[in-house]
C-alpha cells in the first residue's frame, strides 16, 4: 500500500535558487496559483454586473461578504470593517485551499504548515499593529500587565500573559495545518483498505470514504471560517482591551 | 442582513475546535520558550521546569477566555 504521507510530500517541477534562497516551483506553488486565480475569477464573475436583483455568482459572492461583514461587526463592532478585505482574502485563499485539496490529484496548500504559519503570522502581527494604533506604547503595559493585581503576582502573570499571547498564532496554525493534513490522511487510509479488503469487504472503506469525504468538506468550511473568526477576536481585543 | 435567525450550527462546532487545542500549544510554547532560555544561559532543567508551569497556566488562561467569549456571543 501507499505511504500516507507521500500525498503531502513536495516535488520541485522547476528548480530555481535565488541569493542561497531555495524558490523552486514546487506542487504547492502551482497550487496557491490555482486557488488565487479560482477567488479573483469567483469575484470578478459576482462583481461584473452588479445586478439588484442579483444572478448566481453574484448572490454566491454577496452572500459570502454580508455573512463576512456581520461577524465582523459582532466580534470587532464598527471599527473592524477596516480590515473586512484583508479578512475576505485570507477566508477565501484557505477555504479554497481547503477545498481544492479535496480534488482528486490536487494537493493541499493548508496542509503546509508554513502556508498557514505565515497567515497566523499576518494576523499575530496585525493585532498588535492595531494595538499601538490604537492604545500606543501603553498597549504592551495593557495586555500584559493585568489591572487590579497584587504587585507580588505580577513576576507569575507577566510571563503567563506573554506566553498566552504567544501562544496564539502558533495555535491558529496548528489547527489549520493539523485539521486538514489529518483529514486528508484519514480518507485516504481508508480508500487503501478498500483495495486491501477485497470484493467482500471492500465496501465498507469505501462507504467511510464518500462519508469521510462530505465531512471533509464540512471541515474545510469551518476551518478556514473559525481562523478568520479568531482573527477577528484577536483584532478586535487589541482594539478594545476587553 | 441581521442574525436573528440564531447563530450559525456550525459556529458552536467552531468553538469546540478551537480549545482542544489551545492548551496543547500554550503548554508546548511556554515548555519551548523555557528550554531556549535554558540552552543560552545553561541553566538545564529549570527554566524549562519553570516554562512548563507558565505554558499550561497561559493555556487554561486562554480556555477561559474562549468560553468567555462564546458565552457573550450567545447572550447576544
Amino acid at each position: 500500500m501507499e505511504n500516507p504521507l507521500h500525498h503531502f510530500e513536495l516535488h520541485r517541477l522547476i528548480p530555481i535558487t535565488l541569493f542561497g534562497f531555495d524558490l523552486s516551483i514546487n506542487q504547492a506553488v502551482v497550487m496557491m496559483w490555482l486557488v488565487v486565480a479560482a477567488v479573483a475569477l469567483l469575484f470578478i464573475l459576482g462583481g461584473r454586473h452588479r445586478r439588484l436583483v442579483p444572478m448566481k455568482f453574484q448572490s454566491v459572492v454577496e452572500l459570502a461578504v454580508l455573512f463576512l461583514r456581520q461577524t465582523v461587526l459582532d466580534t470587532m463592532g464598527p471599527k473592524g470593517l477596516v480590515f473586512l478585505p484583508l479578512l475576505i482574502a485570507l477566508f477565501f485563499f484557505i477555504l479554497f485551499g481547503n477545498l481544492f485539496g479535496l480534488l482528486p490529484g490536487a494537493y493541499t496548500v493548508t496542509s503546509q504548515v508554513m502556508v498557514t504559519g505565515v497567515f497566523a503570522l499576518i494576523s499575530f502581527l496585525l493585532s498588535f499593529i492595531v494595538g499601538f494604533w490604537y492604545h500606543g506604547p501603553g498597549f504592551l503595559k495593557k495586555i500584559f500587565v493585568p489591572s487590579g493585581v497584587p504587585l507580588w503576582l505580577l513576576p507569575l502573570l507577566v510571563p503567563i500573559e506573554m506566553v498566552s499571547q504567544l501562544a496564539r498564532p502558533v495555535t491558529l496554525a496548528v489547527r489549520l495545518f493539523a485539521n486538514m493534513t489529518a483529514g486528508h490522511m484519514v480518507i485516504l487510509v481508508f480508500f487503501g483498505l478498500m483495495f486491501s479488503g477485497g470484493l467482500l469487504v471492500g465496501w465498507l472503506p469505501l462507504g467511510m470514504t464518500v462519508a469521510l469525504y462530505l465531512l471533509e468538506i464540512l471541515v474545510a468550511l469551518i476551518q478556514a471560517y473559525v481562523f478568520v473568526v479568531l482573527t477577528c477576536v484577536y483584532v478586535g481585543e487589541a482594539i478594545h482591551l476587553h | 442582513m441581521t442574525r436573528n435567525e440564531g447563530p450559525l450550527p456550525a459556529s458552536g462546532l467552531g468553538v469546540a475546535m478551537r480549545i482542544g487545542l489551545e492548551l496543547v500549544v500554550a503548554t508546548m510554547v511556554g515548555t519551548g520558550l523555557g528550554w531556549l532560555g535554558d540552552r543560552y544561559l545553561g541553566t538545564s532543567p529549570w527554566l524549562m521546569l519553570v516554562g512548563v508551569v507558565i505554558g499550561v497556566a497561559a493555556g487554561f488562561l486562554n480556555v477561559y477566555r474562549d468560553i468567555r467569549q462564546a458565552e457573550d456571543e450567545n447572550r447576544e
